[in-house]
Formats: structure tokens, C-alpha cells, sequence
């Protein structure tokens, strides 16, 4: 008797099922997301302490146009990773009114995209005013 | 078939559902040094128990009273159920209930956070508890995961227990198992057993339980000379789906469901169950009565309608509809989700949009294992609760909604009693045990494994022969003549499945082997389904003889008792007389006014 | 519909007494459009092939017996009806993540032991006698589990999960949704005891919220919410550990 059968994983796995593939390129835009935060964490820390002309030979530094396509890229990767954290959190913080649930795209509204709008909005007043 | 390993515990529970789990827990509670054994062909929470639906009955609302859940439960069984057992199973109700919810089973709720009752067939007043119509489910799952808790419970899962062992001195000591991993009949030994597998309703083609019921323990109990009580009463359900036979629960019609013939017409006033509201009356689903009658009278109906040729002819046989548009999709989704899924996967329709095409379908064995109202059997040792056993808490008809109940009172009476035989009587002969469960292998090896493969049939012929006869020959009208052809089918397959043949002779995993075992479990419950019902000449509850169409208390207030007899011959039938307390047999009558008359 | 008309069924078989690696068997079944894929397997089984080994019984989608891979997905064999893949064959396999014990029945010992592991029952300090009644519990109290108890343990999540399939530790969906489910029932106190057993290792935290498994899930119970829900209680309960000793703690 040569008793159970076990089935070999793949290595890549991550292409067998279409969600798992979604899961990958999620994962993946996470990089993007960090590689912008570092830009814009130097941008800010030139502009507190380098004064005004270390600040503008950076801005130069980052204005060339292959700066602009990962800026670009960078702006897609960030706006996916949101766009799919925001239909996952209603998953993982459920608001119950009563003994009904907040149906999921009111959820994503009132945790995700309501504040999110409300935070650019008050900035972008704040930057233009 | 190798003889495998032997084992030894205190009680041994043949059958992982319901009655099973709660006697399990019932003895690890009260016997924490017992260790029990739970030995079922399937994983506990795939028992059919899973299946049911619309809720279990106990009275505990302040309109409501114990009596009249007794006198409920006796005009419902048509006087066929005793009435001791009865008054202890609406007393113990509550408080099994109770422990259910304590053990975390997610009942629906009023606002106030008790527990939330409907109405049901044949009940005079809601008291059936639901958790929305996964009752059977959810009741099922939170017995098994509240096993989970006790170290002493050793489970035998995916274990086929073909044969009851018995002491030298007549006592039962335990079963002889397959272990389907291994294909090793193994010896399980304990000082008392219980057996807990559920119904037969596989011995018809269309019904609504789930393969695995086979009535293996009745046709184990039966070979060991306990006699099978009231077989001849089945129940059929009045609202299966057609083609596939899926339930669909009675809840739909407690929640004021109707039903309607083809001429859109609620044909049950024409049939003595009162006359109907309109569903917009909030007096509406009237209790006991019309939609809410009982379920051998409503399957009547149907086919009475039938013959006067006013149901609804389909595909998959004639059928009429169960109304549920007028209750509106919120109710639908709150209190029945699972009856809108079924009939959008089965049937392709939605019921918020489009009545329901249903008919009768099996969906119970009211009759079973012998046993008193202890749950003992007529073998010291060997217990039995559930639907395989015969209390008769349900007589000639079981009313919807106290099956569920009837798992839990008579689980853990079981479970009671069977710890205190095992305390009595502690000592048994092992070695004797495992002779006869080592003849076992060798019986089954010889019977399945060493037959020649030439000349034998398949399963399947004996099995949709025998479905065609029991259909024609005990369904839900018979007389002497279709009786008479359905015992001499039965006993023409009895002979031929002797020479049974099985493709498959491997040990592991073998389940075209347990698919003959069953076959074998299906034709002895048959055989005691059909002489049974020929000797009873008389109509009573789901028995109805068109060549006696009348109750007949001088002669049969009384349950049969089917005896197998070794030799092969027709099985012997005996009568012992019903036990009446307080409720002398009387008119049983639906519609408005009926129930208990108070002074 | 043509009553000849025949569907091909492609079957994993594979025997422990015979075979040291599995093989697909073709079978050619009739074309019935109310059939679903487990009535097509009965069939052969009764019609053609004795020996085809599969489990199945309430044909009705509660029971949680025949989960198979159908096409790759994991599907109650129940639910999944011969119309949607007619013209075209359809490729059965037992469900993956788990050993196969024959043809389409795998081993389901781990899951058992998974889900005893999250202590599946209500733990209670005070526990009321059955006559004082029923534990009050609000229909908003009940609506906050009810979704997770409704789990049928047919393990069609765990062969949708990657890290099911690679790590052992990890208690898997179902065991998980049914340990939340009990930590969020009003009438348990055993959230503490639970969450011990969640945060040892990898037995939550392999969880990367796939979300394959709420896919598949035949009941809609969501794990994936469920286990994120309860990583949110753990990780809470494992900063508590740090600002107050074991035992003082809510």
C-alpha cells in the first residue's frame, strides 16, 4: 500500500487562480507607494532644511521625463493599491446598524473614499487659499 | 476484510447525528471518567440531521402550555403514539432546548432577546424554536463543536458499523466496524450501546433524505432479534421540489405560505381542514388548520387533487404550487433565505417572483427500533434514540418541528441510561466479542470479496427495483394487492442480493461495498415497511389502505412489532397495545375550533 | 435537448493499494440539463465503474460532503450543474491543499484537528442552569456572528488558499471564522483562551488576505473578513499583554 497522495505545489503558484494574480500585482504596487513616500519624504525634509536653492536643484533633479513616467506609474500603483484597499476594509471593520449590516460600497464610502475626498479637499483649500 | 484492532470503552454510540452527539454529551457529562465512543460512517456534521429546516418544538411561551403540545403531538399521531412517552418528551422539552442555546446554538430572536417561536403543521399554538431554516444545521453543528470540549468522547469517524456484538450472557457489548481508510473491521467493545443512525427513507426513489440514509441501525438491531415497531407508517412531506425531491420546509407555510392548485385554488378547504383567511388577514396562517394541518393529511390532499385531475402537470410529474409572493422579499430573506436559494438553484425559480412547483416526497420513518420510553431496547445494553428508534412519541404522523426536539429529550435519555447500565454491568467477555467480529469480517469478505463475478447483478438494479416497488406498493395509498406485490418484490431481491456483485474488491476507501451494505440495511427495513403495513387493515395517520379506509381502534390501537426471522421466511408481526394515559382516542379534526377542548 | 446527447467526464483516479501516481479517466456520461456534476459521478459509479470513490449525501448543499476541484475550482459537486459547462468536458479532481486518500476523497484529519484547535464551543465562567431560561441575546448580538456560524466545513476555502497549501501552521479559513464566531457571541467568555491560539505563530498571522477563500465559499461566510476582524482583536490582546500582566486584562 503505498498509502496518500500529495500533490506538489508550484512555484508559481501566484498564477494558478486569476484572484490569486490580482493579489501578486496588489502586493506589488505596494512598491511603488513606498518609492513615492521616499521622494516626497526627501522633497520635504530639502524643503525644511536646505534652504531655497537646495530646494529648487531638487525639484530640477526630479523634473526630468523619465522622472514624470514614475511619477505617473507611481500615481497608478498608488491609486489601484487604495482603490482595492478600500473594497477590502468593509471585509475586515464591518459597521453594523442594529442588526443590519452597512451593505459594503456604503461601507468603503464612509471609511474610505468619504475621508479620503474630505482630507484632499480641506489640503487642496489649504494649499489655494 | 482483515480483522483490525480491538477497542475498548465504556458506552459505544453507533451514529454521529443529532441523538448521537447529545447522548455523547449526556454521558461525558455526567460519567466524566467514561470514555464514550462515537462511531459513524460520515464525519458527525454530514449527518442528514444537518438537513433540517423550518425548527424544533418546545413550549415555553406564556400562551402556550405543555398540554397542549401533548395533545398536539397524540391528534397528530392519530392516537398511535404513547402517551407516557409523550408527556416526558414535551416535559423535557424546554429544558433540552434550553441547554442547546446555552451551548451556543444561534436561535432566531424577538427584540427583546429571547428566543423567537413560529407556528407549524398541526400545532394550535407557535412553539416551534428556529434559527431562520438552517435549524437542523445549525443544531447539528453546535452539538458537534460542543463535543469538541470533552476529551473523554473518542470519535470513530468514516467507521461502518455492519453487526451488534453480543455477550454470552445476551447483553449488547458493542459493534463490529469497517474502517473505510483501511478497509479493517475493527472490534469496538463497551458495556452498553446505543444506536443512533437516523431513518430509512432511501428505500423510496423520491425523498428528501440524503444518501447516507439507510437504516442501518434498524436493520442491525432487527437481525439481532429486536423487532422494528410501526414501520409501516412513513411520512411524506407535502412540499418537495419535483425532480430532485429537496425539501422545502414547512416554515414557508408557518410563515403564511399557501398552497394552490392549478386553478389558483387553495384546494386544502375542500379536504376537512377549515376554511381559509386571505393572506392579507393578520389572523393568517390559521393554526391547525389548512396550510398549517398536519403533513399526512396535506400529502393526502395532493393526491386526491391529483385524481381529480386538478394539480399541475410537469416534466418531473405532477405538482402543485406553494405560494410564497404575498410575504415579500425582506420576510423571505430574513425568516426562509434557504427556501429562496433551493428553489433558485433546483427548481429555477424565485419565489419572491413565482410560486413554487411541490410535491409530497418521503421524509421520515415514524416507526424504527423498539424501544421504551427509557430508550432501552429489548437487549439489556442496546439503547436506541433518534429517528431510527420507536419511542412512539409519533405514532401514525410525526408533527413537524418535534423531530428535532426528539433528538435531543431522547439523546440524552439515552445517554442517561446507557451510562447506567455500563456502571451495573461492567465486566464482558473480549475475547468472545472479538470471534464474532472477526466472523463478521469473514462474512462480509465472503458475502462481497469471494462471491464469483459472473451471473451477480449491480447494485443499482436491486436498488431502483426495490425503489419502484415500495413506491407503487406503500406509498402514500395502499391496499392489500400493491402490499402483496411490494413483499414479494422485497423477498424476490432479498434472494437475488445474495449473489450480489461489486466491481470493486480493494480494502481502502471501499464504498461500493458500503453501497451493498446499505442495500442490504434498505431491504430489511422494506421488508418490515411492507408486511407490516398488510397486516394492518385499517387506515390510520400517513397508513392509508383504500380497502380500509377506516380508523379501527378495537383491533389496532396497538403497534405492530416486525420480527426477522433467521431462517429467511417472512417476518413474524406482532401487536403490542398503545398506552393511553388521558387523551382517550377521539376524532381527529382540523380546521377552526380544533385542538384541546378546555373546561 | 437531445436525449442521446453525452457530456465527457474527466476524473482523477488514483488507488493507495495500486497506484504510485494518479491518472485522469475519461468518462462519457448522458447530457441531462437538471443534472448537477455529483449526479454524473453517481451515475458512472452505479452504471459504469463500481470502484469510483467519492463522498457525498444531502445533494442539496448543507451537508459539506462533495467538495471537488471542478475545472480548477473549488465547487460543491452539488451546486455545479452540468448546463454551465455543456458543450464542453469537465475535469474533476479532489480538492487540492489536501492529500488524496482515493480518486476524489481526500484526508480531512487536519481540518479536524484545525477546527478543535480554536475551541469551536461557548466557554463560559458562569454557566446558568437550563431553568433559568435562555441567555438573552438581541437580534442586533446575533447579527454580529451569525454569518461566520454559517460554515458547513466543506473545506472549499482551504483549496482556495495559497498559504493553506504552504503552510501547516496556519489554521486555515473555516477553523478560524468558527473560532470568530465564537469570540463574537455574546454569550461566550472564551475570546481570551481563543486568541491565544490565534497568535501563537503562524496560525493567523500566514494569513495575507488572499480573499480566494470568501470567493469560493459556498455559504457566504467571508473568512477572509472574519480572519482580519480577529487579527484586529489579537493584535490588540497581544499589546495588552505588554501594558498589564496576564489576568488583569478585560
Amino acid at each position: 500500500m503505498s498509502g496518500q497522495y500529495h500533490r506538489s505545489h508550484k512555484w508559481a503558484w501566484f498564477f494558478e487562480r486569476p484572484g490569486y494574480v490580482r493579489f501578486m500585482v496588489r502586493e506589488f504596487t505596494g512598491f511603488f507607494v513606498g518609492g513615492y513616500l521616499v521622494v516626497l519624504l526627501v522633497t520635504l525634509s530639502k524643503l525644511a532644511g536646505g534652504g531655497e536653492a537646495a530646494f529648487a536643484e531638487w525639484l530640477a533633479s526630479v523634473s526630468g521625463p523619465w522622472w514624470l513616467v514614475a511619477h505617473l506609474v507611481a500615481l497608478v500603483a498608488s491609486v489601484w493599491h487604495t482603490v482595492t484597499w478600500f473594497a477590502v476594509v468593509p471585509q475586515a471593520m464591518p459597521i453594523y446598524l442594529g442588526e443590519n449590516r452597512l451593505p459594503a460600497p456604503v461601507a468603503a464610502i464612509v471609511m474610505g473614499y468619504g475621508p479620503w475626498l474630505t482630507v484632499t479637499a480641506v489640503i487642496l483649500w489649504w494649499v489655494l487659499r | 476484510m482483515s480483522h483490525g484492532t480491538t477497542h475498548e470503552h465504556d458506552v459505544i454510540i453507533i451514529g454521529g447525528g443529532g441523538a448521537g452527539l447529545r447522548a455523547s454529551i449526556a454521558i461525558a457529562q455526567e460519567n466524566p471518567s467514561f470514555s464514550v465512543a462515537c462511531v459513524s460512517k460520515v464525519y458527525p456534521m454530514r449527518s442528514h440531521t444537518v438537513t433540517a429546516e423550518g425548527g424544533a418544538a418546545a413550549s415555553i411561551k406564556p400562551n402556550d402550555t405543555l398540554e397542549d403540545h401533548i395533545y398536539d403531538t397524540i391528534s397528530g399521531a392519530d392516537w398511535l403514539a404513547d402517551q407516557d412517552a409523550v408527556e416526558y418528551f414535551v416535559h423535557q422539552a424546554p429544558p433540552e432546548m434550553v441547554q442547546l442555546e446555552h451551548w451556543g446554538c444561534p436561535w432566531s430572536r424577538e427584540p427583546d432577546g429571547s428566543v423567537a417561536v413560529r407556528p407549524f403543521g398541526g400545532m394550535k399554538i407557535e412553539r416551534t424554536w428556529f434559527a431562520a431554516d438552517k435549524t437542523g444545521f445549525h443544531m447539528l453543528h453546535s452539538l458537534f463543536q460542543t463535543t469538541l470540549k470533552y476529551g473523554n468522547i473518542v470519535r470513530y469517524d468514516e467507521h461502518f458499523a455492519t453487526r451488534l456484538l453480543i455477550d454470552d450472557d445476551g447483553r449488547c457489548r458493542g459493534c463490529a466496524a469497517i474502517e473505510l481508510h483501511t478497509g479493517r473491521v475493527k472490534a469496538i467493545l463497551g458495556k452498553s450501546v446505543i444506536i443512533c443512525t437516523g431513518g430509512a427513507g432511501r428505500v423510496f426513489p423520491f425523498t428528501t433524505n440524503g444518501a447516507i440514509k439507510t437504516g442501518d441501525g434498524m436493520s442491525m438491531a432487527y437481525r439481532a432479534g429486536v423487532a422494528l415497531k410501526d414501520m409501516e407508517f412513513i411520512q411524506y412531506h407535502p412540499t418537495g421540489l419535483p425532480g430532485t425531491g429537496i425539501l422545502i420546509t414547512e416554515a414557508s407555510r408557518g410563515e403564511g405560505g399557501i398552497l394552490v392548485n392549478k386553478d389558483g385554488y387553495r384546494y386544502l378547504q375542500d379536504y376537512d381542514l377549515g376554511q381559509p383567511l386571505d393572506v392579507s388577514d393578520p389572523r393568517h396562517p390559521l393554526k391547525r388548520a389548512m396550510e398549517l394541518g398536519p403533513r399526512d393529511k396535506l400529502s393526502q390532499c395532493f393526491i386526491k387533487e391529483r385524481w381529480a385531475g386538478r394539480t399541475i402537470e410537469t416534466r418531473d410529474g405532477h405538482v402543485v404550487h406553494l405560494d410564497l409572493r404575498h410575504l415579500g422579499e425582506a420576510k423571505i430573506d430574513k425568516r426562509i433565505p434557504f427556501v429562496r436559494e433551493l428553489a433558485r438553484s433546483y427548481a429555477g425559480i424565485d419565489p419572491v417572483h413565482q410560486p413554487i412547483p411541490v410535491r409530497p416526497v418521503v421524509h421520515y420513518v415514524m416507526g424504527g427500533i423498539d424501544v421504551d420510553s427509557n430508550s432501552a431496547t429489548t437487549i439489556p445494553g442496546l439503547y436506541a434514540a433518534g429517528e431510527c428508534a420507536c419511542v412512539s412519541i409519533n405514532g401514525a404522523n410525526r408533527l413537524g418541528s418535534n423531530s428535532l426536539t426528539e433528538l435531543l429529550v431522547f439523546g440524552a435519555q439515552a445517554g442517561k441510561h446507557a451510562a447506567r447500565f455500563a456502571m451495573d454491568h461492567p465486566d464482558y467477555n473480549v475475547s468472545a466479542l472479538e470471534t464474532q467480529a472477526e466472523d463478521e469480517g469473514a462474512r462480509v469478505r465472503r458475502a462481497f470479496f469471494d462471491a464469483p463475478r459472473k451471473g451477480g447483478e449491480r447494485i443499482v438494479t436491486l436498488r431502483t427495483e426495490l425503489h419502484e416497488a415500495m413506491e407503487n406498493g406503500a406509498g402514500i395509498y395502499r391496499d392489500a394487492e400493491s402490499l402483496e406485490a411490494a413483499c414479494a418484490t422485497v423477498a424476490d431481491l432479498q434472494e437475488r442480493y445474495a449473489k450480489l456483485n461489486i466491481d470493486d474488491r480493494t480494502h481502502s476507501f471501499n464504498t461500493e461495498l458500503t453501497a451493498a451494505l446499505e442495500l442490504g440495511s434498505l431491504l430489511d427495513c422494506a421488508e418490515a415497511m411492507a408486511h407490516s403495513g398488510l397486516q394492518r387493515t385499517e387506515s390510520r395517520g400517513s397508513h392509508q389502505r383504500l380497502d380500509h379506509t377506516e380508523r379501527n381502534d378495537e383491533e389496532f390501537l396497538a403497534h405492530s412489532l416486525a420480527f426477522h426471522q433467521p431462517d429467511g421466511s417472512v417476518p413474524r408481526i406482532e401487536y403490542k397495545p398503545v398506552t393511553i394515559t388521558k387523551w382517550p382516542p377521539g376524532a381527529r379534526t382540523y380546521g377552526a375550533g380544533s385542538g384541546l377542548k378546555r373546561e | 435537448m437531445d436525449a442521446k446527447d453525452t457530456m465527457t467526464l474527466e476524473i482523477f483516479r488514483y488507488h493507495p493499494e495500486t497506484d504510485s501516481e494518479p491518472r485522469f479517466q475519461p468518462y462519457e456520461v448522458p447530457y441531462n440539463e437538471d443534472w448537477v456534476v455529483l449526479d454524473a459521478i453517481n451515475w458512472i459509479k452505479d452504471h459504469v465503474d463500481g470502484s469510483l470513490t467519492h463522498r457525498w449525501s444531502c445533494r442539496m448543499g448543507v451537508c459539506g460532503s462533495c467538495g471537488m476541484m471542478v475545472n480548477g475550482e473549488p465547487k460543491l459537486t452539488c451546486a455545479a450543474f452540468l448546463k454551465d459547462y455543456y458543450p464542453f468536458g469537465i475535469k474533476v479532481e479532489p480538492l487540492v491543499n489536501f492529500a488524496v486518500e482515493r480518486d476524489l476523497v481526500v484526508d480531512m484529519d487536519g481540518f479536524m484537528d484545525k477546527l478543535q484547535e480554536v475551541k469551536p464551543y461557548i466557554i463560559r465562567d458562569d454557566v446558568n442552569d437550563t431553568s433559568e431560561g435562555e441567555y438573552r441575546q438581541s437580534p442586533a448580538q446575533l447579527a454580529q456572528y451569525k454569518q461566520y456560524s454559517m460554515c458547513i466545513n466543506c473545506m472549499l476555502c482551504y483549496a482556495a488558499c495559497p498559504v493553506a497549501g504552504h503552510e501547516d501552521e496556519f489554521l486555515g479559513p473555516a477553523a478560524l471564522a468558527l473560532g470568530h464566531r465564537y469570540n463574537k457571541d455574546s454569550r461566550d467568555q472564551g475570546q481570551a483562551e481563543r486568541l491565544d491560539v490565534m497568535l501563537a505563530g503562524e496560525a493567523i498571522w500566514g494569513c495575507t488576505f488572499v480573499g480566494e477563500c470568501t470567493v469560493v465559499c459556498p455559504k457566504h461566510v467571508d473568512p477572509a473578513g472574519a480572519i482580519q476582524q480577529a487579527k484586529a482583536m489579537a493584535a490588540q490582546e497581544f499589546f495588552k499583554g505588554f501594558v498589564m500582566p496576564k489576568g488583569t486584562g478585560a
